[in-house]
């Protein structure tokens, strides 16, 4: 780690694996054209969209802000240009283009031409999807400067729905994303200062997607803790290097290449080796945000009453604000069934940390596992947890739920109608190999 | 402005090595555009999915792409080539160009850049007409060069909206049919109308006009398009040795004629007469392609050229259309 900080003589240019970087970006004159949004630590009431904007507009690195509505998942875009057109003397801009198809490929040829900056955008749902066919060239791009806060809402439009439901960010697992769910206002703040920590990391290279639920953490208000500028700003430049290869504009380099098969086989290895990095290294950001900020920093996963060492009869693996219905309801409905539950609620969905969750979900005897989204088959977290329970002796049983479909809200007595039948499940095998909860009941 | 003897002694950033097809318009017009941003400010070029692209952009074949031998010390001759999808890359040179504003804007750059974004008529007109229009729509400034080969040649030779009527394309065939019967985009106007700084049809055979308008493009305010008609040995199926009259012949002929225009100034078509009578007959033009083999024929002793029997009718519908096309560009020249 170290700050940035380049000597300017006069332009030299060195040869590196993607052509040659010459010396001619004065980058600390953009970090000293920063003006900030917060000079103090500040504690700030507003909604999910808001702290993911405020974040975005506190770092020095962000100067362009590319975006196209999809209001009302997110406004996103909204926020960030009234705060910019409301800061007097700032070079930050805002960007609207036609289409997300064109605010993803905007990202390319901005990401692409100044890899030391960071460009972000939020949208949702339809909105990813449009973008989709440059959101999987950018997954595999290399430019891990370049930041699509998603916010999670259905993905059919037939019928036509703007609820939350996590369905648009589990059909972007494959695009090569790197994707973080944070629930609550203080942890999508603090999520969206550490992504491109992550995304931009000499050995990890690879664009983020931090995400949370459209309408339950989007729009409703909490209170959160926002840091001073200058601090995000001391934290980013620990983790924040000058890019080692060159950008169009600071280089002598062809990027986006038509490419042999043999060279593109190559790329596609070299593109998984970068996001199985994520696994080493975000612990590490994490830790550093925590030793920081004194709040949590980013995790594979949430936990909840894990005890030191020793089985525990049920663990609870969810994800978004619904899991929180579980916290509350966790102490009470365990006591009066005499059984012990603990639980994880994921925050990094890409790539999937298999490993974390082998070491804590193989002390369980039965994994209650709450998919929120479509999926044509037994749900996707359920694939995920039976894949990194697999080989395990003996093989803790997998109940597989699915509630919350369509953005519902996950009441506590659909929680206990899943618990029970975890609870079922720690004498007899699971009734199906699925089961769909609703309203308090299994359907 | 410089000579048109001088640009043609500059490096161009456009290297031997492709693997276009030789005779392809594409190439002649990359050299003279790579001598013209030989000026001493660094070039970025953005290059959509086409044959231009998959035919120079090769790696780790040959990248016949760059300027020099090796990158030189002085930025100024440096240059980058950048490749998203298909339709994207006026987005890509857009945002190019706004970054490089912004780091300049904050005194974090303080030498020029250039931005070319380029790409087949299919990219800009069929799939990436969104993106097109809203670039130029959002003044942005770049120069975008259009290379018009009528077709996508890069998937196999089939119809786009530049097709001009009659022409056999591989999903307009015209064994036992037409061939295309749409009348091509508006597309200088619809250029112009979005709100270009500069909109030229142009095409390196014209070469001196034709390095004129691309030194020129990189000068105005806004976004200046160059729409280079590139007749495509493979696709059009003409003879060795004939891109450059076959261009001039289309562009003097009526069928895509040499035009410049500035917002502000208006325009003017060059060396085309409004007057059919004055050009040379369309007929010459499209008895040099096969891919109008279905219309014409030449008579083997005379050399005169003749529609082809029962296609007397077609020939003098496909005249009525360059001659609206003429008046056409006539008309649009009269824009400020
Ligand atoms: C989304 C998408 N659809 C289809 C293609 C296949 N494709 C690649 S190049 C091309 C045609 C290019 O035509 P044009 O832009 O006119 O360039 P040319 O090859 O004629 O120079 C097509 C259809 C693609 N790359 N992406
Ligand atoms: S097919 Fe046509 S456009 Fe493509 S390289 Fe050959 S001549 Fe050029
Ligand atoms: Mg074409």
């Amino acid at each position: 780690m170290s700050t940035i900080g380049i000597e300017h003589g006069p332009t030299t240019h060195v040869a590196t694996p993607g052509g040659e970087r010459y010396d001619i970006l004065k980058l600390e004159r953009v970090k000293q054209a920063h003006i900030p949004f917060y000079p103090e630590q500040e504690g700030v009431t507003a909604d999910g969209n808001t702290a993911a904007a405020i974040a975005t507009l506190q770092m020095w690195r962000a100067l362009i802000y590319p975006g196209f509505p999809i209001t009302p998942s997110t406004k996103w875009i909204e926020t960030v240009a009234a705060k910019v057109g409301a800061q007097k003397g700032t070079k930050k801009r805002v960007k609207l283009l036609e289409a997300e198809h064109a605010v993803a490929d905007y990202m390319v040829g901005a990401g692409a031409a100044c890899r030391d900056l960071i460009f972000s955008t939020a949208t949702s749902s339809v909105g990813l999807d449009h973008m989709t066919e440059t959101t999987r060239s950018l997954g595999a791009s290399g430019l891990g400067n370049v930041m699509i806060i998603n916010v999670y809402r259905a993905t059919a439009n037939f019928p036509l729905c703007i609820e939350g439901d996590p369905s648009d960010a589990m059909a972007h697992r494959d695009d090569g994303f790197i994707q973080i769910c944070a629930r609550g206002k203080q942890q999508i703040y603090d999520t969206v200062l550490q992504a491109p920590c992550l995304g931009m990391h000499p050995e990890i290279m690879t664009p983020t997607m931090p995400g949370y639920y459209g309408i339950k953490d989007s729009h409703r208000n909490a209170r959160f803790i926002v840091e001073a500028d200058t601090a995000v700003h001391e934290f980013q430049d620990r983790w924040l290097q000058p890019c080692h290869l060159p950008g169009t504009i600071n280089g002598d380099t062809a990027m986006g290449n038509c490419v042999t098969s043999r060279h593109f086989q190559g790329f596609k290895i070299n593109q998984k080796r970068r996001i199985e990095r994520v696994l080493d290294i975000l612990p590490q950001i994490g830790a550093d945000f925590e030793k920081t900020f004194g709040r949590p920093g980013l995790r594979f996963f949430d936990e909840t009453a894990w005890p030191e060492a020793g089985p525990v009869d049920i663990a609870v693996v969810g994800m978004g604000p619904d899991y929180g219905t579980f916290e509350s309801v966790r102490e009470a409905w365990a006591k009066k069934n005499d059984v012990s539950v603990s639980g994880l609620a994921l925050r990094l969905l890409n790539p999937f940390p298999r490993d974390a969750y082998r070491e804590k979900l193989q002390r369980a005897k039965v994994v209650l596992v709450v998919n929120q989204a479509h999926h044509s088959g037994r749900g996707h977290l359920t694939l995920d947890v039976a894949d990194a329970l697999a080989g395990i002796e003996p093989q803790p049983r997998i109940v597989s739920a699915f509630a919350g479909m369509g953005g519902a809200d996950v009441s506590e007595a659909t929680w206990e109608a899943m618990l029970d039948e975890a609870k079922d499940a720690l004498t007899t095998a699971p009734r199906q190999p699925y089961m769909v909860f609703h309203e308090g009941a299994r359907l | 402005m410089s000579s048109f003897k001088e640009i043609a002694t500059k490096d161009s950033c456009f290297r031997a090595g492709s693997t276009l097809c030789p005779g392809c318009m594409e190439s002649v017009a990359f050299q003279n555009i790579g001598r013209v941003t030989d000026n001493g400010v660094k070039t970025i070029f953005t290059i959509g999915t086409s044959c231009a692209e998959v035919s120079t952009l090769a790696f780790p074949n040959v990248v016949a792409w760059g300027r020099g031998d090796e990158s030189s010390d002085d930025f100024g001759k440096s240059f980058s080539i950048l490749h998203n999808v298909f339709e994207s890359a006026p987005t890509l040179a857009e945002a190019t160009r706004d970054v490089a504003d912004a780091l300049t804007d904050c005194g974090a750059l303080d030498r020029p850049v250039q931005i070319i974004s380029t790409g087949g008529d299919g990219g800009a007109f069929a799939i990436g007409l969104r993106t097109l229009l809203h670039t130029i729509h959002r003044r942005a400034r770049v120069t975008i060069v259009i290379l018009v080969n009528e077709i996508f040649a890069n998937t196999g030779f089939q119809y786009s909206p530049a097709t001009m009527p009659y022409a056999d394309t591989s999903t307009t065939p015209a064994e036992g049919a037409p061939g295309n019967m749409n009348p091509p985009l508006d597309y200088i106007h619809l250029a112009i109308a979005a709100g270009a700084g500069m909109v030229a049809q142009l095409s390196p055979a014209h070469g001196k006009m034709f390095v004129k308008a691309v030194e020129r493009s990189l000068e105005v305010e806004g976004t200046a398009v160059i729409f280079v008609p590139a007749p495509c040995i493979s696709g059009w199926k003409f003879e060795d040795g004939q891109t450059v009259e076959l261009a001039l012949l289309g562009a003097r002929s009526g069928v895509f004629p040499a035009f410049m225009w500035e917002r502000g100034k208006g325009g003017s078509v060059k060396d085309c007469s409004l007057e059919a009578s004055e050009r040379p007959d369309v007929v010459d033009f499209l008895a040099m392609q096969r891919r109008f083999a279905h219309l014409v024929q030449r008579d083997k002793v005379t050399g005169e050229v003749k529609p082809k029997p029962g296609r007397e009718q077609d020939i003098e519908n496909l005249k009525g259309w360059v001659q609206s096309n003429v008046e056409r560009m006539y008309s649009l020249a009269n824009l400020k």
